[in-house]
């Protein structure tokens, strides 16, 4: 889901780059020091998760743990989401350094909006089953919510991206329907096991 | 009955010599000219198959001279007619793109280049193997490293 450099226009850059210097402002305000190694641990696994391809029919994906990151760190997510995907750019030539506000942006804007519009229901969960069920479907909604963000993105850009908008849109639904599920099981394990992880 | 025949006649001429007129003739031969043929790839070695491909002279970095998508292998090949720099840039619809830049020399339009030299302009974008793993746990170190610290320097 990485936009390679190149691809945006000027002022799509900016306004991102603008989106994800508050994002990361907010996120270093709320950080504190007994959850820095949570950031740097997810961080972690999101700077590898896009190493990791599953296949689907003829193409391939990588799973993103938007979700999760942003049911555990809340607004910390953007800090966690820049510096993974900052490395990704140095070490694989994933993505690039101007388009690097965008690829935060659109990542870690969805996760933080699954933790607004899910966190909570999830935390309050008494019954394990209910808070799957909403791990599913937050799980999926970061994945479509980042894919369509892209594909805003993209088609502010260059109207001519459309069809390949949408063509994207639908390369992710089943890697949302994966998402949702690994999200799920990982929210189970955590309701169970350290509910206090849970932002 | 003749002021039909005339108008018959007429209208007869007219879709008659339109008719040719649209006709264009097509036709093929088969060329000798020189091409360079380049293969994409993911840094997972998963082939770039099916995208869109489009190559830009020396002479014009903005306008394609010709575009394209590259095959089920991710090939994609093109004739160059002048030396200089070409690229040919690849990309998916989720914004990986993938830039081949090739050098040519005057010598590859004469009869005594090889393909070898063509060879020699591969473009390596992502690590493999080793250096992946290697690039992997550096980052992985560094994240860590950098959180440690943030910790040490908020403790003091």
């Amino acid at each position: 889901m990485h936009i390679s450099e190149g691809v945006l226009s000027g002022e799509v850059l900016i306004s991102c780059w603008a989106g994800t210097c508050a994002g990361l402002a907010l996120g270093l305000k709320k950080t504190d020091t007994k959850k820095i190694v949570r950031v740097a641990f997810l961080s972690s696994v999101f700077f590898l998760a896009s190493l990791v391809n599953i296949r689907i029919g003829a193409s391939s994906t990588h799973l993103s743990f938007l979700a999760p990151m942003g049911l555990i760190l809340g607004p910390v997510v953007f800090p966690a989401v820049f510096t993974a995907l900052l490395l990704q750019g140095v070490l694989f030539h994933f993505g690039g350094v101007l388009v690097l506000g965008a690829n935060t942006f659109t990542m870690a804007f969805s996760a933080l909006m699954t933790y607004i519009i899910f966190g909570r229901a999830i935390r309050e969960s008494k019954k394990i089953f209910q808070a799957m069920t909403f791990a599913f479907i937050a799980g999926a909604f970061a994945v479509i919510l980042s894919a369509s963000l892209v594909g805003a993105l993209l088609g502010l850009t260059d109207k001519n991206f459309l069809t390949a908008v949408k063509i994207l849109l639908a390369a992710h639904v089943p890697l949302a329907l994966i998402e949702g599920a690994v999200t799920s099981f990982l929210i189970s394990w955590l309701k169970k096991n350290s509910p206090e992880f849970l932002c | 009955m003749k002021k039909f025949l005339i108008g018959l006649i007429t209208f007869s001429l007219i879709i008659f010599f339109e008719t040719r007129g649209l006709a264009h003739g097509v036709g093929y031969r088969q060329s000798n000219l020189k091409s360079i043929a380049l293969e994409f790839f993911y840094s997972t070695g998963e082939k770039m198959s099916y995208r869109e491909a489009k190559v830009f002279s020396p002479q014009d970095a903005k306008f394609a001279v010709q575009s394209g998508r590259t095959d089920e292998q991710g090939r994609f090949a093109f004739i160059p007619d002048s030396p200089g720099e070409w690229r040919v840039i690849v990309r998916d619809e989720e914004g990986h793109q993938c830039e081949a830049k090739i050098n040519l020399s005057k010598e590859f339009f004469s009869d005594k280049a090889t393909s070898d030299s063509q060879n020699n302009n591969q473009q390596k974008n992502f690590p493999e193997g080793l250096e992946l793993f290697i690039r992997a746990l550096l980052g992985v170190s560094l994240i860590f490293n950098a959180a440690f610290l943030i910790i040490t320097v908020k403790r003091r």
